[in-house]
C-alpha cells in the first residue's frame, strides 16, 4: 500500500493563539485533528493531551499486538480489533483530561473534539467526537465519515430544525459531546474498505464554517500533492475571513492491492513448514 | 412571538403560535393544544407567558410531565426545550427577536454546554443511540438454507476467507468479493475486485452502492436481500 500524507495548522487570522493540534504518524497510519477548546491556553493543553495520548496509546497497542482486553474500557463487538484501539485510546484520553480540569483551577472546563483516521489495506477507520470531521474523496463524490456532536445536527437528525436553519443557527457551535466535560465518552467509529486512490481529509472547524463540502472536493481533486492541497484549503479559509483556527489533513491511499494471488501463498506456507 | 410544534413519531403535527397569555394542553378538546391519547390527562398541562418568560405548569397529571427527561411540576422554558407528555414531544421555540433577547453570546466561538445539561443530552444520547441504531440484514434467497445474517459489524466482510464475517465458497470466489460497511448516511456495500462480479438490483458494482430497503444483492451465484431491520417502535 502507498501512503501519501501531509497535515497543517494555521492560527487563522483573528485569533492570537491556536488551539488546534494535529498529529501524522505514517510508521502505523495514524492520523489525528484536534480542536480545544476552554480559556487561557486550556484549550491548547486539551488538544493536544488528548493527540499525544492517542497516538502513543495506539502505537503502543499496534506493536504489541495487544488482545482487547488488555485495553482501557469495554471493547465494542462491532468494532476491528484496531477499530477498537481507537476507540479505547479516544476513552482514555477524555479520562485524562476530564482529571486535569477538574486538578487544575487553570484548566477547568477545558475539552477538545477529535478525528481519528488509521489506514490499513484491510479497513480504514474513522473516528470522531465533536464537530471536527472526516471526509472520503472517491472518484468525483466527497462523503462525510464522520458523525457531528453538536445541539443543530442533533435537531437536524430529529427533523425539528430544516438544513438551512441548521446552517445560520447561533447555536450551531454547541457540541453535545467532546472529549474533557465528562468522565465518559462516546465516539463514532467508522469502518471501511479503502479503494486504490482514495483521499480522506481531517478538518477543525475553521475549515468547514467558510469552505463548504463541494468546495473542498474540487479543491483536492485537482491536485496531486497532499501538502501543497493543505496549504490552498488553508489559504482559502483564511481568504474568507479564518475567523478560527485552521486545521487539515490530508491523506492519499493508493496501490491497496499487495496481497499475492491466493493460491501461491497457500504454496509459500507450504514450503516454509 | 413563541411557538409551540407538536411532534409524534419523528413527524411534525402541528404547529401552535403562541398567541394568548396562556396556553392548556390535555386530552379535552376544549384545551388549546389537544392531545388525543390515553396516556395524556384530560387537562394535563398549562403554559403561561409572564413577562418574557414563559413557564409550563404540570397540572397534577397522571402520567406526569417532562421537560429535558426530567419530570417537572413547573419549569422556566427555554428557547428549544423539550416537552415529553405521554408519548408526544411539544418543541418549544421562542422567535428569533426573543432569542436575541435572551442571547447574546459570541456566536463564533465553539461553547461546551454547561455540565449539567451536558450531563443530561449525554444521558438521552446514550439510550438514542441504543434504540436508533437501526440494524440491517441480509437474507439469503437462492435456497442456501443460511437464513438471516444481522450486519452487526461496522464492516462485514463477504467471501472465502477464514476472517470473514459471511463465508462463501465456490471456486472463483476471492478471499474478499465485498465488503458491507455502516456509514454516517447507511449501509454501503463495496466491491473488493476478484474475478466474482457484485451485483446489486441486477446492476454490476464497481466500487460502493448505498443499500436501500430490499435490495437484491448478488455475488456469484449467491444471492441475498438487504433490508433494515424494525424500527424502534415496535418493541
Amino acid at each position: 500500500m502507498k501512503i501519501k500524507a501531509a497535515g497543517f495548522s494555521d492560527t487563522g487570522v483573528k485569533r492570537d493563539s491556536n488551539e488546534d493540534a494535529l498529529a501524522v504518524d505514517d510508521s502505523i497510519g495514524l492520523y489525528i485533528v484536534a480542536d480545544g477548546m476552554g480559556g487561557h491556553l486550556a484549550g491548547e493543553v486539551a488538544s493536544n493531551v488528548a493527540v499525544n495520548i492517542i497516538q502513543k496509546n495506539v502505537n503502543h497497542w499496534v506493536t504489541n499486538n495487544s488482545s482487547e482486553d488488555n485495553i482501557f474500557d469495554f471493547p465494542d463487538s462491532a468494532l476491528s480489533r484496531r477499530g477498537n484501539y481507537i476507540l479505547s485510546s479516544i476513552k482514555l484520553a477524555n479520562r485524562v483530561i476530564h482529571e486535569m480540569s477538574n486538578e487544575y483551577e487553570e484548566y477547568k472546563g477545558m475539552g477538545t473534539t477529535i478525528v481519528v483516521l488509521s489506514i490499513m489495506p484491510s479497513t480504514v477507520i474513522a473516528a470522531n467526537v465533536g464537530d471536527s470531521r472526516i471526509y472520503l474523496i472517491r472518484e468525483n463524490t466527497i462523503e462525510t465519515l464522520s458523525k457531528e456532536h453538536s445541539l443543530v445536527s442533533e435537531q437536524l437528525e430529529m427533523g425539528l430544525i430544516s438544513k438551512e436553519e441548521a446552517e445560520t443557527s447561533p447555536l450551531r457551535h454547541m457540541l453535545t459531546r467532546n472529549l474533557g466535560s465528562s468522565d465518559t465518552v462516546n465516539a463514532d467509529v467508522f469502518e471501511i474498505k479503502p479503494m486504490n486512490n482514495d483521499r480522506f481529509l481531517l478538518c477543525t472547524d475553521g475549515l468547514t464554517d467558510l469552505v463548504s463540502k463541494d468546495e473542498i472536493l474540487e479543491i483536492v481533486k485537482n491536485g496531486d500533492d497532499p501538502e501543497n492541497l493543505c496549504q490552498q484549503l488553508v489559504s482559502e479559509a483564511k481568504k474568507r475571513g479564518g475567523h478560527d483556527n485552521i486545521t487539515v489533513s490530508l491523506i492519499f491511499a493508493d496501490e491497496i492491492d499487495d496481497k499475492m494471488p491466493g493460491l501461491i501463498k497457500k504454496f509459500r506456507y507450504l514450503f516454509k513448514k | 412571538m413563541a411557538r409551540v410544534i407538536l411532534v409524534f413519531n419523528k413527524k411534525v403535527i402541528k404547529e401552535y403560535p403562541f398567541d394568548k397569555e396562556s396556553m392548556a394542553i390535555g386530552r379535552n378538546e376544549a384545551n388549546d393544544i389537544v392531545i388525543d391519547n390515553l396516556a395524556v390527562s384530560s387537562l394535563h398541562a398549562r403554559i403561561d407567558k409572564a413577562g418574557e418568560t414563559y413557564i409550563i405548569t404540570d397540572l397534577q397529571s397522571t402520567n406526569g410531565t417532562f421537560v429535558n427527561n426530567k419530570q417537572i411540576t413547573a419549569h422556566k422554558l427555554q428557547h428549544k426545550d423539550k416537552i415529553v407528555i405521554g408519548k408526544h414531544l411539544l418543541f418549544f421555540a421562542l422567535s428569533r427577536e426573543e432569542q436575541a433577547k435572551v442571547k447574546k453570546a459570541d456566536i463564533d466561538k465553539t461553547m461546551i454546554l454547561d455540565t449539567s445539561k451536558q450531563k443530561e443530552l449525554l444521558a438521552r444520547n446514550a439510550d438514542k443511540d441504543v434504540k436508533k441504531e437501526r440494524i440491517g440484514v441480509i437474507n439469503f434467497i437462492d435456497g442456501s438454507g443460511e437464513g438471516e445474517i444481522q450486519l452487526i459489524k461496522k464492516l462485514t466482510k463477504i467471501g472465502k476467507a477464514d476472517t470473514s464475517e459471511i463465508r462463501l465458497g465456490g471456486l472463483f470466489m476471492p478471499a474478499t468479493a465485498a465488503t458491507i460497511s455502516r456509514r454516517p448516511n447507511g449501509y454501503a456495500i463495496t466491491a473488493t475486485g476478484g474475478r466474482t462480479k457484485v451485483k446489486v438490483n441486477d446492476q454490476v458494482i464497481k466500487e460502493s452502492y448505498f443499500l436501500k430497503d430490499f435490495d437484491t444483492i448478488e455475488i456469484g451465484s449467491y444471492k441475498f436481500q438487504f433490508y433494515i431491520q424494525g424500527s424502534e417502535d415496535e418493541k
